[in-house]
């Protein structure tokens, strides 16, 4: 048993695409696309799946990407992208991320957003696009333990809009506070 | 009056824990698990509570959080429902509506003036222009319930959602065997019910056990399904908080509320509802009173005669309506006991004691036509009246959530006739009342929601609804009199309603909004059937062809505290937010943005903050967080004629390194934002929108790019990038220290954009001219921002650089008569009213709102938007104050300020076209109804050939 706990996730690296090539080009550059929309995968097939890139297919042509802490792989394909590939539109995504884990937290979530994360099934890999407590936010559930270390079980990355990013932490790490939990980042 | 009675074994009392209160400032004892009524009851107090309008004294009514004769201000909190609020120690409990107390009411004067109170007086009232203020004092004086305190403190109550595939709403026997039948078909159940414990009034234990022990049920106790929403949402009020419940499917097990019998006083204390006085009977031992008589109509009467006798309440009398009772053991059980049944009467006057509450019950014997035969009434001598002549179904939320209903003559009440997808109804609600067949329509409805939500097979069974009527036709006595309440709530009498009808409102919906019969605390519960057989009696129609009204959320009161939550309010703050407060900023909102108004400095009044932020862009350097424009990129080969259409201006022949100002409008031609459009790359734009339009533009474009399946994609990039408006003569060659584009006028001229490096940092650079300097706004990846800023900081150090707010930066775009849209426009301003007409290309095939603006420009301009000043030492004008020309509206300021640059007051006004000339005087009507002079001028005021912002003049 753990208590539920939120963590800002600022040391990574991110990028978004859009266009009608963009699902070709990310995979002309050795990256693994997820197949249908709303669905993510990790970038690579490697041992520790999660030590590569997360790519979050948004859209048909809408793609997110968020590297590992330290890692490199995007900004080596970032550099191709200063050609201005056809078809290939970057979106800056300067987002502030989250990690939520520990027992409780569909608790929290439940009081943060109408989504019925309980009872998600993550055979698919969904990635839920909603709003949380009036924040459009993006909320990729896992099993853990990842990168983020912890426990096993379930937990939930969420990114948002960089300016809703404090309100965001404050609120929804006063939930998790008052649910018995932590919430780690910086406040104001 | 009431008492309590010795300890029985299914009290919900613990007798060994005392509880001390005090009740309108003396000291009263209860216990443990005593309700504020119940306690009140069991001390004997003879009334509890004023009536609304006349002032009249009323006790307990319900016993079930219905009505508002049970409403407390309990430890500073109005509105404290007593019938469900436990006993704390120390609670202060006092009556509401009353003016020098409960016993000694000033107002309960207004009883004998009734007569002057007519239904709907406050509409004929109000009808005299010349006594409305008049009237408007009094009722505000005399009104209302609860005192609010204003400085109590803010109590943050989580809501929450909640989801489950059965939502059953009532926890009386068909709702517990539903809530069952569901569960045991494999759903997850969630079972609600307002009372804290389950069962309702007569569910068999072990059917209680097996959904207590049940791990797929999950108890809402004490919690009020208050309102229904689509799809099945259903708002859940507990005490605590409020939990917005998204079902599958629902059952509707919400039971029926009982109905008063009305008779002259019958809203004496002591008159109650025979179930209220069952409930506080068998959950607190308190006894009605000392002598009780009861006003029979159906079974449940003698079933509760049958109870107080057990507990050793004295019956005087059963006053049967009907001319015969049903033939049912309870029946002859009561007869059997010797208890006096007067089959065929009515009660017609309720006795008022020296103590204000009931001491006797005059009855009067029906005809054969059913009418009270006065002259052979006799008194009974009681302390207690209770009432059991029918019940009206709970149907308020089932009407919300879309069901309809019938009239059942049989039944006496509303049934469920159609139910939308999804919904189902059983047991009394149901029209099913006996004991089996309401837990089979519960099994039934559970079942068949449980399939609905894809679990298990629908229940194929069939269950008759109620042979025996439990409800009397009309148990309603005329009496000349009157004082023959309807609604308890709002003193409504029988003759308000029928006066009502004879003015016209013979509607039920008309009927309830003239004479408010329903609007009050307790929403009809008591009140809306017996109005309707009144109206029905009253139109010679059967209740059948009126209709029920439907209640809108939330149909139970709740509390504000609930609806509140914890109050999140989503604010957007930009990544230099924590530099704008180190630098004493003091905020205003802006849209959801929080932004500096100014930077507060000490020493320095806000004025003086202002102007001196004003003097620092106008003669060094000035730096303005403006990362709240939106920011929008669109890429793609139809990225030009996407902005060619959605922008008044064309963007098809931009250059690539330059920027052009965009007008946006609506299909009406109206002016909805505005913004810089940056060609970045022959097929990428960068351009900005408004603060508050960032979201809807982007909306709308995504629209219309779908709509028109252009081959562009459009990225909202607002919130990830940061941005500055660098500014003032001193602005280029500080930035020139930062970054490596060549700032100079032939490298990078006015109107340019250029990327490169400012700081570090990639950035965008756009030399406009919106404060009327040499400026040029910087933008940059949010992550970014801060250190940028802070450089830039450093670097303009030197020139004593000043973050300047949105007042300074209001001031230096007014001196250059630059306007705002929504602020200088309002919701029907075209370009050409706005002067803005340069910004259209109207040659153009096609843009958005052009065919609009043909016709608007072809009728003329209703209004124009000019430049006014004020005649020196004139006191400055609010912006929206209205110009006033021959004794008419002419118009209205819509931005005002004064001006050091150029000492003296400018504005921009809109005026309508005979006053929009330059050189004419107009008057503006000030909040004090005076007059101020001011004169229509050319804008801008301020370099009006834009020379300091194009040639970078004044450094």
């Amino acid at each position: 048993m753990s208590a539920p706990a939120l963590k800002l996730c600022v040391q990574r690296d991110r990028l978004g695409l859009k266009g009608p090539r963009a699902a070709e080009w990310l995979a002309a550059n050795g990256i693994r696309v997820p197949s249908t929309a709303n669905t993510w995968t990790y970038s690579a097939e490697v041992l520790a799946a999660a030590a590569a890139p997360l790519v979050a297919r948004l859209g048909t042509a809408e793609f997110f990407l968020e590297d590992v802490v330290a890692g490199s792989t995007l900004k080596r394909i970032s550099l191709s992208l200063d050609e201005h590939p056809p078809g290939v539109y970057p979106v800056l995504r300067e987002d502030w991320a989250f990690h939520l884990g520990g027992d409780r937290i569909h608790e929290v979530l439940a009081q943060v957003c109408n989504v019925n994360f309980a009872a998600l099934s993550l055979d698919s890999r969904p990635l839920i696009m909603t709003l949380m407590i009036g924040v459009a936010a993006l909320v990729v559930p896992q099993n853990g333990p990842d990168e983020q270390g912890g426990a096993a079980g379930r937990q939930y990355r969420i990114w948002c809009d960089p300016t809703f990013g404090p309100y965001l932490g404050e609120s929804l790490g006063a939930v998790v506070i008052e649910c018995g939990g932590s919430y780690t980042g910086v406040s104001g | 009056m009431m008492h309590r009675l010795e300890v029985h074994a299914g009290e919900w009392l613990d007798r060994s824990v005392a509880v001390r209160f005090s009740f309108e400032g003396r000291e009263y004892q209860g216990y443990s698990g005593d309700t504020i009524s119940s306690a009140l009851a069991a001390v004997g107090m003879p009334y509890l509570a004023r009536s609304f309008k006349y002032h009249r004294p009323r006790g307990i009514l319900s016993f079930a959080n219905h009505d508002s004769n049970t409403l407390f201000q309990v430890d500073g909190v109005p509105n404290v429902r007593g019938d469900v609020t436990l006993l704390r120690e120390g609670m202060r409990v006092t009556a509401l509506n009353t003016f020098g107390g409960l016993w000694q009411d000033k107002a309960r004067v207004l009883d004998r003036f009734a007569r002057l109170l007519p239904v709907g007086f406050y509409y004929k009232a109000f009808h005299s222009k010349r006594w409305f203020p008049h009237w408007e004092r009094m009722f505000r004086a005399l009104t209302g319930l609860g005192e609010v305190n204003l400085h109590a403190a803010r109590e943050a109550t989580p809501k929450r959602y909640g989801f489950c595939d059965v939502l059953v709403i009532g926890g009386g026997p068909s709702g517990l065997s539903a809530a069952l039948a569901a569960a045991q078909s494999g759903a997850q159940v969630a079972l609600v019910d307002e009372s804290p414990r389950l069962g309702g009034s007569d569910a068999p234990p072990a059917l209680v056990r097996a959904v207590q022990e049940s791990g797929s049920i999950t108890l809402y106790l004490a919690t009020i399904a208050a309102g229904y929403y689509a799809d099945h949402w259903v708002a859940l009020a507990s005490p605590s908080r409020m939990t917005k419940m998204r079902a599958r499917a629902v059952v509707f097990a919400t039971g029926v509320i009982e109905q008063p019998a009305v008779f002259r006083n019958n809203d004496l204390p002591g008159v109650m509802l025979a179930s209220g006085a069952a409930r506080l009977l068998a959950r607190h031992s308190v006894a009605p009173g000392r002598r009780v008589v009861i006003i029979a109509a159906n079974l449940e009467a003698y079933v509760t005669c049958l109870e107080l006798h057990s507990r050793g309440v004295p019956v005087a009398a059963i006053v049967e309506l009907r001319t015969t009772a049903e033939s049912h053991s309870a029946v002859t059980s009561c007869a059997a006991l010797g208890l006096p049944i007067l089959q065929a009467h009515a009660p017609y006057e309720a006795i008022r004691g020296p103590d204000g509450a009931v001491a006797g019950l005059r009855v009067a014997p029906l005809n054969a036509a059913g009418r009270v035969d006065a002259d052979s009434s006799r008194h009974i001598e009681c302390d207690a009246i209770l009432m059991s002549v029918g019940w009206a179904a709970a149907a308020q939320l089932f009407l919300q959530a879309g069901g309809s209903t019938q009239f059942s003559e049989g039944l006496q009440q509303f049934i469920p006739t159609e139910l939308p997808q999804g919904i189902f109804a059983a047991g009394r609600m149901n029209g099913v009342y006996d004991g089996e067949s309401r837990l089979a329509d519960g099994r039934r409805a559970g079942s068949q929601a449980a399939a609905h939500a894809g679990l298990g097979v629908p229940s194929s069974a069939m269950v008759a609804r109620s042979a025996r009527c439990p409800s009397h036709r009309f148990a309603i006595i005329d009496h000349p009199k009157a004082k023959n309440f309807v609604d308890f709530d709002e003193d409504l009498q029988v003759k308000d309603l029928e006066n009502a009808a004879q003015e016209g409102f013979d509607s039920s919906e008309l009927l309830k909004r003239y004479s408010t019969v329903g609007m009050g605390p307790s929403q009809g519960k008591h009140s809306n059937m017996n109005a309707l057989r009144v109206l029905a009696r009253f139109r010679g129609v059967g209740v059948d062809q009126l209709g029920l009204t439907t209640a809108r959320p939330m149909y139970h009161p709740v509390p504000m505290k609930l609806l509140a939550g914890r109050s999140f309010y989503p604010e957007r703050r930009t990544p230099i937010d924590a530099q704008h407060a180190a630098l004493g900023a003091v905020w205003m909102p802006a849209g959801n943005w929080r932004r500096p108004e100014f930077y507060a400095v000490s020493g320095e009044s806000r004025a003086q903050s202002i102007d001196a932020e004003v003097r620092a862009v106008r003669e060094g350097v000035g730096i303005i967080d403006v990362g709240t424009l939106g920011k929008i990129e669109v890429y793609g080969p139809g990225a030009a004629e996407l902005l060619d259409r959605v922008y008044t201006g064309r963007f098809s022949d931009l250059k690539v390194g330059m920027t052009r100002y965009g007008l946006m409008l609506d299909e009406s031609g109206v002016i909805i934002d505005d913004g810089v459009i940056a060609r970045l790359a022959e097929q990428m734009f960068y351009f900005t929108t408004t603060t508050g339009g960032s979201a809807t533009v982007f909306r709308e474009l995504q629209r219309l790019n779908a709509l028109w399946g252009l081959d562009c994609a459009l990225v909202n990039v607002t919130g990830h990038r940061a941005a500055f408006n660098f500014a003032g003569p001193f602005s280029r060659e500080v930035l020139q220290e930062l970054t490596d584009i060549d700032l100079r006028d032939e490298a990078f001229p006015y109107l340019a954009v250029r990327s490169g490096q400012v700081a570090g940092a990639a950035a965008r650079l756009m030399r406009v001219g919106f404060v009327g300097e040499l400026g040029y706004e910087i933008h940059v990846a949010a992550g970014r921002g801060s250190d940028v800023w802070q450089a830039l900081f450093a670097a303009g150090a030197p020139r004593a650089l000043r973050p300047f707010g949105v007042e300074a930066q209001r001031v230096l775009r007014l001196e250059k008569g630059h306007l705002i849209v929504g602020q200088d426009t309002d919701g029907l301003t075209d370009p050409n009213e706005a002067n803005a007409l340069w910004a259209v290309a109207m040659k153009k095939p096609f843009f958005v709102g052009q065919r609009s603006l043909r016709i608007l420009q072809a009728r003329g301009p209703r209004q124009k938007l000019v430049g006014i000043e004020l005649a020196a030492a004139t006191p400055l004008p609010k912006e929206c104050h209205l110009v006033i020309d021959q004794g008419a509206i002419a118009g209205r300021v819509t931005s005002v300020t004064y001006s050091r640059a150029l000492n003296k007051s400018i504005g921009l006004a809109m005026l309508s076209p005979e006053l929009a000339q330059v050189g004419r005087d107009i008057q503006i009507r000030v909040d004090n109804g005076a007059m101020l002079a001011a004169r229509v001028v050319a804008a801008p005021f301020y370099d009006p050939k834009g020379l300091r912002q194009k040639a970078g003049l004044g450094a």
